[in-house]
Protein backbone atom coordinates (compact mmCIF):
# COMPACT_ATOMS: atom_id res chain seq x y z
CA UNK A 1 0.00 0.00 0.00
CA UNK A 2 1.64 3.56 -1.13
CA UNK A 3 1.16 5.85 2.18
CA UNK A 4 0.66 9.30 2.35
CA UNK A 5 0.65 11.31 5.04
CA UNK A 6 0.12 15.21 4.32
CA UNK A 7 0.39 18.38 6.93
CA UNK A 8 -2.93 19.39 7.39
CA UNK A 9 -1.60 23.17 7.94
CA UNK A 10 0.63 23.04 5.49
CA UNK A 11 -1.21 24.75 2.86
CA UNK A 12 -4.62 25.73 1.09
CA UNK A 13 -4.24 22.95 -1.21
CA UNK A 14 -3.64 20.47 2.07
CA UNK A 15 -6.74 22.23 3.87
CA UNK A 16 -9.17 21.69 1.02
CA UNK A 17 -7.96 17.86 0.71
CA UNK A 18 -8.88 17.29 4.13
CA UNK A 19 -12.48 19.10 3.41
CA UNK A 20 -13.36 17.22 0.31
CA UNK A 21 -12.86 14.12 2.88
CA UNK A 22 -14.56 15.14 5.89
CA UNK A 23 -17.55 16.68 3.67
CA UNK A 24 -16.49 19.81 3.24
CA UNK A 25 -15.60 20.31 7.18
CA UNK A 26 -11.91 21.30 8.43
CA UNK A 27 -10.13 19.26 11.12
CA UNK A 28 -6.87 18.53 11.67
CA UNK A 29 -6.57 14.89 10.50
CA UNK A 30 -8.49 12.84 7.60
CA UNK A 31 -8.41 9.43 6.55
CA UNK A 32 -9.32 7.35 3.67
CA UNK A 33 -8.33 4.65 1.85
CA UNK A 34 -8.41 5.04 -2.45
CA UNK A 35 -7.70 3.26 -4.93
CA UNK A 36 -4.34 3.16 -7.14
CA UNK A 37 -5.96 5.70 -9.40
CA UNK A 38 -6.35 8.15 -6.10
CA UNK A 39 -10.01 8.71 -7.02
CA UNK A 40 -12.11 5.36 -5.89
CA UNK A 41 -12.60 5.52 -2.13
CA UNK A 42 -12.28 2.10 -1.44
CA UNK A 43 -13.57 3.20 2.71
CA UNK A 44 -15.52 5.96 3.70
CA UNK A 45 -13.73 8.64 4.95
CA UNK A 46 -13.20 10.04 8.64
CA UNK A 47 -10.86 11.54 10.90
CA UNK A 48 -9.00 8.73 11.57
CA UNK A 49 -7.95 4.80 11.08
CA UNK A 50 -10.00 3.99 14.34
CA UNK A 51 -12.82 5.81 12.83
CA UNK A 52 -12.86 4.35 9.24
CA UNK A 53 -11.59 0.78 10.18
CA UNK A 54 -12.52 0.42 14.09
CA UNK A 55 -10.27 -0.71 16.65
CA UNK A 56 -10.20 -3.89 16.20
CA UNK A 57 -9.43 -5.91 13.12
CA UNK A 58 -8.11 -2.52 11.35
CA UNK A 59 -4.91 -4.16 10.40
CA UNK A 60 -6.63 -7.04 8.96
CA UNK A 61 -8.65 -4.64 7.02
CA UNK A 62 -5.74 -2.75 5.90
CA UNK A 63 -4.03 -6.45 5.23
CA UNK A 64 -7.12 -6.58 2.93
CA UNK A 65 -7.10 -3.33 0.99
CA UNK A 66 -3.77 -4.22 0.31
CA UNK A 67 -4.53 -7.58 -1.23
CA UNK A 68 -7.08 -6.36 -3.47
CA UNK A 69 -4.48 -4.72 -5.31
CA UNK A 70 -1.29 -6.34 -5.50
CA UNK A 71 1.92 -4.79 -6.61
CA UNK A 72 2.55 -4.97 -10.18
CA UNK A 73 5.75 -3.18 -9.79
CA UNK A 74 8.92 -3.64 -7.89
CA UNK A 75 9.09 -1.34 -4.52
CA UNK A 76 12.65 -1.77 -5.13
CA UNK A 77 11.86 1.01 -7.60
CA UNK A 78 9.38 2.97 -5.87
CA UNK A 79 10.29 6.46 -6.23
CA UNK A 80 11.90 8.72 -2.97
CA UNK A 81 10.01 10.36 -0.85
CA UNK A 82 9.91 14.22 -1.45
CA UNK A 83 9.06 17.55 0.99
CA UNK A 84 7.43 20.96 -0.72
CA UNK A 85 9.77 22.77 1.46
CA UNK A 86 13.11 21.99 3.63
CA UNK A 87 11.18 23.28 6.51
CA UNK A 88 8.40 20.73 6.35
CA UNK A 89 11.07 18.24 6.05
CA UNK A 90 12.76 19.20 8.89
CA UNK A 91 9.92 19.82 10.97
CA UNK A 92 8.09 16.56 10.41
CA UNK A 93 11.59 14.38 10.42
CA UNK A 94 11.61 16.25 13.85
CA UNK A 95 8.03 14.96 14.89
CA UNK A 96 8.94 11.41 13.39
CA UNK A 97 11.86 11.88 14.88
CA UNK A 98 13.96 10.15 12.30
CA UNK A 99 17.15 11.82 10.83
CA UNK A 100 16.42 13.85 7.48
CA UNK A 101 18.60 12.77 4.34
CA UNK A 102 18.52 15.95 2.45
CA UNK A 103 19.56 15.75 -1.09
CA UNK A 104 20.93 19.40 -1.63
CA UNK A 105 22.06 19.08 -6.03
CA UNK A 106 22.25 21.51 -8.47
CA UNK A 107 19.03 20.84 -10.91
CA UNK A 108 21.16 19.97 -13.67
CA UNK A 109 21.89 16.55 -11.24
CA UNK A 110 18.50 16.03 -9.40
CA UNK A 111 16.73 14.06 -11.69
CA UNK A 112 19.35 11.40 -12.10
CA UNK A 113 20.02 11.60 -8.55
CA UNK A 114 16.17 10.80 -7.55
CA UNK A 115 16.28 7.98 -9.87
CA UNK A 116 19.52 6.48 -8.55
CA UNK A 117 18.55 7.24 -5.00
CA UNK A 118 15.31 4.48 -5.20
CA UNK A 119 17.99 1.45 -4.41
CA UNK A 120 18.66 3.27 -1.24
CA UNK A 121 15.79 4.67 -0.17
CA UNK A 122 14.15 1.16 -0.74
CA UNK A 123 17.08 -0.92 0.95
CA UNK A 124 15.26 -3.02 3.63
CA UNK A 125 17.92 -1.44 6.07
CA UNK A 126 16.89 2.24 5.34
CA UNK A 127 13.20 2.16 4.56
CA UNK A 128 10.89 3.54 7.22
CA UNK A 129 13.81 5.09 9.36
CA UNK A 130 14.43 7.82 7.65
CA UNK A 131 13.04 11.41 5.46
CA UNK A 132 14.41 12.33 2.19
CA UNK A 133 14.23 15.74 0.77
CA UNK A 134 15.56 17.34 -2.59
CA UNK A 135 16.54 20.75 -2.39
CA UNK A 136 18.69 23.14 -4.59
CA UNK A 137 20.28 25.68 -3.46
CA UNK A 138 21.49 26.92 0.05
CA UNK A 139 18.62 28.63 2.06
CA UNK A 140 18.27 25.64 3.92
CA UNK A 141 21.45 26.08 6.17
CA UNK A 142 20.04 29.33 7.29
CA UNK A 143 19.47 27.13 10.72
CA UNK A 144 21.38 24.28 10.04
CA UNK A 145 25.09 24.02 12.05
CA UNK A 146 27.93 22.13 10.43
CA UNK A 147 26.64 22.09 6.45
CA UNK A 148 29.47 22.65 4.26
CA UNK A 149 29.82 24.50 1.24
CA UNK A 150 29.39 22.11 -1.55
CA UNK A 151 26.45 20.53 -2.56
CA UNK A 152 26.09 16.61 -1.73
CA UNK A 153 23.47 14.64 0.56
CA UNK A 154 23.61 15.64 3.77
CA UNK A 155 22.04 13.81 7.09
CA UNK A 156 20.60 15.99 9.41
CA UNK A 157 19.35 15.39 13.18
CA UNK A 158 16.22 17.32 13.39
CA UNK A 159 16.46 19.87 16.06
CA UNK A 160 13.39 19.29 19.16
CA UNK A 161 11.32 21.58 17.52
CA UNK A 162 11.83 21.14 14.03
CA UNK A 163 13.14 24.59 13.21
CA UNK A 164 16.64 23.81 13.54
CA UNK A 165 19.04 20.89 12.74
CA UNK A 166 22.53 19.65 12.67
CA UNK A 167 24.79 18.16 10.27
CA UNK A 168 25.87 14.54 11.15
CA UNK A 169 27.29 13.39 7.94
CA UNK A 170 27.79 14.50 4.48
CA UNK A 171 28.77 12.76 1.61
CA UNK A 172 29.47 14.21 -1.84
CA UNK A 173 26.85 13.66 -4.74
CA UNK A 174 28.34 10.80 -6.67
CA UNK A 175 28.85 8.97 -3.73
CA UNK A 176 28.25 4.94 -3.75
CA UNK A 177 25.02 3.25 -2.68
CA UNK A 178 26.55 1.02 -0.63
CA UNK A 179 28.44 3.60 0.91
CA UNK A 180 25.30 6.04 1.23
CA UNK A 181 23.63 3.20 2.98
CA UNK A 182 26.60 2.33 5.28
CA UNK A 183 26.53 6.12 6.09
CA UNK A 184 23.13 6.33 6.66
CA UNK A 185 22.99 3.26 8.90
CA UNK A 186 25.36 4.84 11.26
CA UNK A 187 23.79 7.74 11.47
CA UNK A 188 20.35 5.94 12.61
CA UNK A 189 22.46 4.05 15.18
CA UNK A 190 24.08 7.06 16.56
CA UNK A 191 20.70 9.44 16.16
CA UNK A 192 18.83 6.57 18.08
CA UNK A 193 21.24 6.63 20.89
CA UNK A 194 21.48 9.91 20.76
CA UNK A 195 18.47 11.10 21.66
CA UNK A 196 15.61 10.87 23.60
CA UNK A 197 11.91 9.50 22.66
CA UNK A 198 9.72 12.44 22.89
CA UNK A 199 6.45 11.86 25.26
CA UNK A 200 3.82 14.42 23.62
CA UNK A 201 2.02 16.18 26.42
CA UNK A 202 5.81 16.40 27.62
CA UNK A 203 6.92 18.26 24.58
CA UNK A 204 3.75 20.53 23.79
CA UNK A 205 3.96 21.77 27.57
CA UNK A 206 7.95 22.23 27.00
CA UNK A 207 7.35 24.03 23.94
CA UNK A 208 4.45 26.17 25.44
CA UNK A 209 6.50 27.76 28.42
CA UNK A 210 9.49 28.43 25.96
CA UNK A 211 7.15 30.04 23.57
CA UNK A 212 7.75 27.77 20.69
CA UNK A 213 5.66 28.44 17.61
CA UNK A 214 5.33 27.16 14.16
CA UNK A 215 3.75 29.53 11.72
CA UNK A 216 1.21 27.57 9.23
CA UNK A 217 0.50 28.58 6.17
CA UNK A 218 -2.96 28.04 7.00
CA UNK A 219 -4.87 29.38 10.28
CA UNK A 220 -4.45 26.69 12.90
CA UNK A 221 -8.01 25.42 14.61
CA UNK A 222 -10.73 23.75 12.95
CA UNK A 223 -13.76 24.35 10.98
CA UNK A 224 -16.51 21.85 12.23
CA UNK A 225 -19.07 23.38 11.10
CA UNK A 226 -18.07 23.70 7.46
CA UNK A 227 -18.68 27.21 6.78
CA UNK A 228 -15.56 27.72 5.28
CA UNK A 229 -14.08 29.64 8.55
CA UNK A 230 -11.95 28.42 11.19
CA UNK A 231 -14.07 28.08 14.31
CA UNK A 232 -13.41 30.63 17.50
CA UNK A 233 -13.55 29.44 20.49
CA UNK A 234 -12.85 30.33 24.12
CA UNK A 235 -9.64 29.73 25.49
CA UNK A 236 -6.09 28.10 23.39
CA UNK A 237 -3.24 30.45 22.13
CA UNK A 238 -5.25 32.99 19.86
CA UNK A 239 -1.89 33.28 17.62
CA UNK A 240 -2.93 31.99 14.25
CA UNK A 241 -6.66 31.88 14.30
CA UNK A 242 -7.17 34.71 11.70
CA UNK A 243 -5.87 35.46 8.88
CA UNK A 244 -3.38 33.39 7.17
CA UNK A 245 0.07 34.51 7.73
CA UNK A 246 3.03 32.24 7.50
CA UNK A 247 5.35 30.36 4.78
CA UNK A 248 5.47 26.99 3.65
CA UNK A 249 8.51 27.41 1.37
CA UNK A 250 7.42 25.61 -1.62
CA UNK A 251 4.07 25.28 -0.19
CA UNK A 252 1.88 25.49 -3.37
CA UNK A 253 1.28 21.36 -3.80
CA UNK A 254 -0.08 21.55 -7.33
CA UNK A 255 -2.57 18.72 -7.94
CA UNK A 256 -4.15 17.57 -5.07
CA UNK A 257 -6.84 14.44 -4.79
CA UNK A 258 -9.05 14.62 -7.75
CA UNK A 259 -12.28 16.07 -7.83
CA UNK A 260 -14.06 13.27 -8.91
CA UNK A 261 -12.77 10.87 -6.13
CA UNK A 262 -13.09 12.78 -3.13
CA UNK A 263 -15.48 14.95 -3.94
CA UNK A 264 -18.14 11.95 -3.21
CA UNK A 265 -16.92 8.26 -4.98
CA UNK A 266 -18.62 5.53 -2.73
CA UNK A 267 -17.06 2.99 -1.43
CA UNK A 268 -17.37 -0.36 -3.34
CA UNK A 269 -19.08 -2.58 -0.87
CA UNK B 1 4.31 -5.18 6.22
CA UNK B 2 1.92 -5.94 8.99
CA UNK B 3 4.40 -4.09 11.48
CA UNK B 4 4.53 -1.14 9.34
CA UNK B 5 0.64 -1.03 9.60
CA UNK B 6 0.76 -1.21 13.63
CA UNK B 7 2.26 2.48 13.57
CA UNK B 8 -1.02 3.67 11.93
CA UNK B 9 -2.64 3.21 15.53
CA UNK B 10 -0.14 5.57 16.94
CA UNK B 11 -2.13 8.08 14.56
CA UNK B 12 -5.44 7.45 16.48
CA UNK B 13 -3.89 10.54 18.28
CA UNK B 14 -3.90 12.27 15.58
CA UNK B 15 -6.35 14.83 16.42
CA UNK B 16 -4.88 14.66 20.02
CA UNK B 17 -4.32 18.58 19.99
CA UNK B 18 -7.21 20.36 18.56
CA UNK B 19 -10.14 21.05 20.83
CA UNK B 20 -12.53 18.09 22.45
CA UNK B 21 -11.86 15.76 19.56
CA UNK B 22 -9.74 12.67 20.36
CA UNK B 23 -7.72 12.70 23.68
CA UNK B 24 -5.90 15.45 25.48
CA UNK B 25 -2.30 16.48 24.68
CA UNK B 26 -2.00 15.32 28.67
CA UNK B 27 -3.33 12.20 27.80
CA UNK B 28 -0.80 11.70 24.82
CA UNK B 29 2.60 9.95 25.74
CA UNK B 30 5.43 8.17 23.71
CA UNK B 31 5.24 6.04 19.99
CA UNK B 32 5.35 2.74 21.11
CA UNK B 33 7.91 2.40 18.63
CA UNK B 34 11.83 2.66 18.79
CA UNK B 35 13.96 5.19 17.45
CA UNK B 36 15.73 3.93 14.84
CA UNK B 37 13.42 1.09 14.10
CA UNK B 38 11.24 1.09 10.75
CA UNK B 39 8.05 2.83 10.76
CA UNK B 40 6.21 3.51 7.96
CA UNK B 41 7.46 5.18 4.59
CA UNK B 42 5.24 8.04 3.39
CA UNK B 43 4.84 9.88 0.55
CA UNK B 44 4.41 13.95 2.22
CA UNK B 45 2.97 15.18 -1.23
CA UNK B 46 0.16 14.24 -2.87
CA UNK B 47 1.52 14.02 -6.44
CA UNK B 48 4.54 11.67 -5.68
CA UNK B 49 2.01 9.16 -3.99
CA UNK B 50 -0.29 9.00 -6.27
CA UNK B 51 2.58 8.59 -9.00
CA UNK B 52 3.83 6.18 -6.82
CA UNK B 53 0.37 4.28 -7.11
CA UNK B 54 -0.34 4.74 -10.70
CA UNK B 55 3.32 3.26 -11.46
CA UNK B 56 2.76 0.47 -8.73
CA UNK B 57 -0.85 -0.35 -8.82
CA UNK B 58 -1.37 -0.51 -5.00
CA UNK B 59 -4.01 1.31 -3.05
CA UNK B 60 -3.41 4.53 -1.20
CA UNK B 61 -4.04 5.01 2.49
CA UNK B 62 -4.25 8.86 3.04
CA UNK B 63 -3.71 10.36 6.17
CA UNK B 64 -3.73 14.33 6.96
CA UNK B 65 -2.38 15.28 10.26
CA UNK B 66 -0.90 18.16 12.19
CA UNK B 67 2.32 18.61 13.17
CA UNK B 68 2.10 20.69 15.77
CA UNK B 69 -0.27 21.56 18.53
CA UNK B 70 -1.26 24.76 19.22
CA UNK B 71 1.12 25.69 17.22
CA UNK B 72 4.07 23.51 18.92
CA UNK B 73 5.76 22.09 16.49
CA UNK B 74 7.72 18.95 16.26
CA UNK B 75 5.36 16.84 16.96
CA UNK B 76 2.42 14.55 15.14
Amino acid sequence: MVCVRLESYESAEHQQYVRTFLNGRFENSAFCILAPDGQEWLSRASRGPEQVLGRSGATAALHRYALMYPAKADSKDASVQDFHSFRQALNVASADQRVLVLINAPAGQEAKLRESLRAVANDKSVIGRFHFDFEQGSDWKANVTGSSNQPGIVLIHPGEFGMSGKVLKQLPLNAANDQIIATMRQANTQFAATTEKKVYSQHVAKGTREGIYFEGAVPYGEDRDGDGEIDHRGGGRGRGGVGGRGTSGRGTSGRGPSGRGPSGSQPRR
Amino acid sequence: MLRRFAVVFCLAALGGCVDAQGPRPSNLGASKLDLGEPGIQWYTTWESAEAEAKRSGRAIMFVAAATQCHGVSGVF
